[in-house]
């Protein structure tokens, strides 16, 4: 039964750190909003709910350094919310410090180490003690509001109340009634469209209508919106829409007199009397029961599970082929309804089969979000360490990618934001001298094509300065005077992928941390994945990185290549074309007119050093396009398209270049799966290669 | 009788476990890997070659859905010779880091008991090379010999 526990426990990191996650985004949220001089008290709460999750769950599960911190946490939420604590730019920075630090925990657990937690749990508690310090005072201004409302306000909600009135805005009372079938629905409804208008400061039942079966609740509106739109947004026979007189701090005029009626009474044109409805109808609090919902529904599985899977469907589709061969030997002998039966059966199984694949392949895809928010506080920080005026702008944090590859993705893009800020966007002075935006805008844009996934990242900073990369080049040894002063634009800036290259002198201490960019190249280039540079002196520099969306199953196309046969993943042909002619030799190097463009060939057979068999007959290209490069894979035959199940082959392989993994053929035969952008690389970085430039774009 | 016969030999042979061997035969000559290191024997699936692999790596084949690096002990003995075709077994082991992996040989022989006086430790002379690879040599019966290899260490050769 300890297998038990230790799921528990893995259940428990994993639901942590979905939690810190979230916490997060609201962070982000919170703080992009606060360089807009604005306080989002919507996200605000959903910090705060966050945080309070995560203490009930640390408690569960007795993490208690996590447990303690979440309670810190809490408190200094709570301050904020309540307007008591001040939201500034050190607040946000110890917020932010406790995600760190709250993962440290949860990376520690997971790791079954037990670091020095008090140490870290101390210094983050001092920091957000100081931080609370710093707390406001609490204005007692009423506006003119009717105590009566006051009185039945929480603190919370009293304060949202006096923030409202202080920015000028109205308050509307929106008296509504609902079915208590549907109230659910209704209210959520009614709540996002008021939100539309302005923010929702509380809502109450009036206790005035008798009929058992409906419900009258007034909602409370602040909002600088016209009263007419207010009108025309939320107008519904159901619904009376007023106005609550209100008194601008400037025009104080004196108070609405003080009756002692109830909120209900105090808000109602004629008061009826009142009767406690909330209690018996166990009324809830929005927010808490739509995150119960969103937890009920999601299951977490080992995404090891989900391969397990797929290789059974894997073996599925094998037995699958073998009954259709079967079927196709038996066909003589059996009558024709039989034979039809048969067909029919198959056919019905391979749907089938094709459907559990893709379903299952959906499971394994998650959101580029779960990678770009953690990115986003790695720009925050990594801007306020190097006093970078930074905006990031992301794109397409919705687009879908397999678990495998958002995992690997994290370090390389970190890698390359820290470099755009560091080495890209200039430093303030220099920014206004060359009368740039104060503000540096990093973006961080994701989209897919076709099967891939292409993720961007762009800066607006000064660019890089190809001549300088080249003149490192050759101090390093790395490139010869004669070769240098053949280099096209693309190929000075592919030098940025030589190890040991950096253009930047005196490295900073973030340079200085780790990986240059050709450890982020090997990166990418392990998942099935290629960069491009694009970079123009003074204006920017664009990488973009093209990722297959998943790595378990591929369309493929099998290739003969002597007496080999290959599989050649789908999503990275172009096109296949007939060899007819012979191709024109440029210096030393095949190449074939193909549209105008002029396309770079490569013969498998002496890529790869395969005998025999150099077949008389006809000869294929296979156009191969990863990223913006193109080549003609020569082959000698094609057999079609096939769905393989990608498996890796042994680390005793890995020094092995060109193949990303192995497929099982019908026949227990294994076929080899091309890693088609390793061989584009290949034959691209092969120095004899100066055709590669031809076919540029 | 026939279940106390069973008996006896499986106790004989947890006795003797240290100190059982595989044997097996390999352009004509006898080697023998000790049986604990050897987790399975099965008949070679269809193989595939890996172009541009180091010379000993054979290729790659499937074992039951599992995807196996294949490794030609001749090549990393250095024994010339050949191996008779359509036939031979594959040896499953780990290799480096772990990884299962098999090395072809010829023909399975037979599974050897060698007391600790007829294994001599590795002797100078055999070549630095193989000095890894070979364990000793077995003296079993009086006079044939026959070379101990270690299983692990000709596959991580074999990957070199």
């Amino acid at each position: 039964m300890t297998d038990y526990g230790e799921k528990g426990g893995e259940d428990f990191l994993g639901e942590a750190q979905e939690i810190v996650e979230s916490f997060s985004r609201s962070l982000l949220g919170i703080d992009s909003a606060f360089k807009k001089g604005r306080t989002d008290p919507e996200l605000v709460n959903e910090a705060f709910r966050a945080i309070h999750t995560l203490k009930g769950l640390a408690g569960i599960f007795s993490a208690v350094e996590l447990g303690q911190l979440a309670h810190k946490l809490e408190d200094l939420l709570g301050e904020v919310r309540l307007g008591r604590t001040v939201l500034g730019p050190e607040l946000l920075d110890v917020l932010f410090a406790a995600i760190d630090v709250m993962q440290g925990f949860i990376g520690a657990s997971k790791s079954g180490d037990t670091p020095r937690d008090e140490a870290a749990l101390a210094a983050i508690s001092a920091a957000i003690d100081g931080v609370i310090r710093g707390g406001a005072k609490t204005s007692n201004e009423d506006y003119g509001v009717d105590p009566a409302i006051w009185s039945v306000l929480t603190e919370y909600e009293e304060h949202r109340l006096r923030t409202n009135l202080a920015a000028g805005l109205s308050l509307y009372r929106v008296r509504s009634q609902f079915d208590l079938m549907t109230i659910d629905q209704e209210i959520e409804a009614l709540k996002d469209r008021a939100r539309q208008l302005g923010e929702v400061i509380t809502y109450l039942p009036t206790g005035e209508v008798t009929d058992r079966d409906v419900l009258e609740l007034d909602l409370i509106l602040a909002t600088g919106v016209p009263e007419a739109e207010v009108q025309a947004a939320l107008s519904n026979p159901a619904r009376q829409i007023m106005k609550i007189p209100t008194v601008s701090r400037g025009a104080m005029q004196p108070a609405a007199p003080v009756t002692g009626t109830p909120l209900s009474a105090a808000l109602a044109p004629e008061s009826v009397g009142t009767r406690p409805v909330a209690s018996d109808l166990h009324f809830e609090r929005p927010g808490t029961r739509v995150e119960m919902k969103a937890s009920v529904r999601a299951v977490r599985v080992d995404i090891r599970k989900l391969d397990y899977l797929m290789n059974g469907l894997g073996e599925m589709a094998i037995l699958k082929s073998s009954l259709e061969a079967l079927a196709v030997r038996i066909r003589a002998n059996i009558d024709s309804k039989a034979r039809r039966d048969l067909a029919r059966l198959l056919h019905a199984f391979d749907r089938r089969l094709g459907d559990m694949q893709e379903g299952i392949l959906e499971m394994r895809m998650v959101p580029l979000s779960q990678v770009f928010d953690r990115l986003a506080r790695g720009v925050r920080q990594t801007s306020r360490e190097l006093s970078r005026d930074v905006r990031l702008v992301v794109t397409g944090a919705e687009t879908e990618i397999d678990k495998l590859l958002v995992e690997e993705l994290g370090d390389p893009l970190l890698h390359m934001l820290r470099n755009a800020i560091d080495h890209g966007i200039e430093a303030l002075d220099e920014r206004a001298r060359v009368q740039k935006p104060q503000t540096g805008t990093i973006a961080l844009n994701a989209y897919q094509k076709g099967n891939h996934v292409v993720i961007e990242v762009e800066d607006d900073g000064r660019g890089i300065d190809t001549a300088r990369l080249v003149q490192k080049a050759v101090e390093l040894g790395s490139l010869s005077t004669s070769e240098a002063d053949q280099l096209s634009h693309g190929e000075a800036l592919a030098l940025m992928f030589l190890p040991g290259l950096s253009t930047k002198s005196g490295i900073t201490e973030l340079s200085g941390r780790g990986v240059g960019m050709d450890v982020v190249k090997t990166n990418i280039s392990r998942i099935g994945g290629v960069i491009d540079v694009h970079s123009e002196l003074g204006i920017g520099t664009k990488i973009t990185i093209t990722l297959p969306v998943t790595l378990a199953i591929v369309r493929a196309l099998l290739v003969r290549v002597g007496s080999q046969v290959f599989a050649v993943p789908f999503a990275s042909v172009a096109e296949v074309l007939i060899l007819e002619t012979r191709p024109r030799i440029v210096e030393g190097k095949e190449v074939l007119s193909l549209r105008g463009t002029t396309l770079a060939l490569c013969r498998l057979s002496q890529l790869l050093r395969i005998e025999g068999n150099p077949s008389s007959g006809k000869k294929f290209v296979v156009v191969a396009q990863v990223g913006e490069r193109r080549l003609g894979l020569v082959v000698d035959e094609i057999f079609g398209q096939k769905d393989v199940v990608i498996k890796a082959l042994g680390r005793s392989l890995a020094k092995v270049k060109g193949f990303s993994g192995a497929t099982e053929f019908d026949d227990q035969r294994v076929g080899l799966v091309l890693d088609v952008a390793a061989i584009v690389e290949e034959v691209w970085s092969s120095t004899e290669s100066r055709t590669k430039a031809l076919s540029y774009g | 009788m026939a279940k106390l016969a069973l008996q006896t030999i499986e106790e004989e042979s947890r006795r003797d476990e240290g100190n059982e061997f595989l044997s097996f035969s390999l352009a004509g000559e006898s080697y023998a890997v000790p049986l604990a290191s050897v987790l399975e024997i099965v008949v070679p699936p269809p193989l595939t070659e890996v172009p541009r692999a180091p010379k000993a790596i054979l290729g790659v084949a499937s074992v039951r859905g599992r995807l196996l690096t294949v490794v030609d002990l001749r090549v990393v003995l250095g024994v010339e010779g050949e191996s008779p075709p359509n036939k031979g077994r594959l040896l499953l082991g780990r290799g480096p880091e772990d990884e299962l992996m098999a090395a072809r040989v010829d023909e399975v022989d037979q599974v050897l008991r060698l007391p600790d006086d007829q294994v001599e430790q590795v002797a100078l002379g055999l070549g630095a090379d193989s000095t890894e690879v070979v364990r000793g040599i077995g003296r079993p019966g009086h006079s044939s010999s026959i070379v101990l290899l270690d299983l692990g260490a000709a596959l991580s050769r074999g990957t070199r």
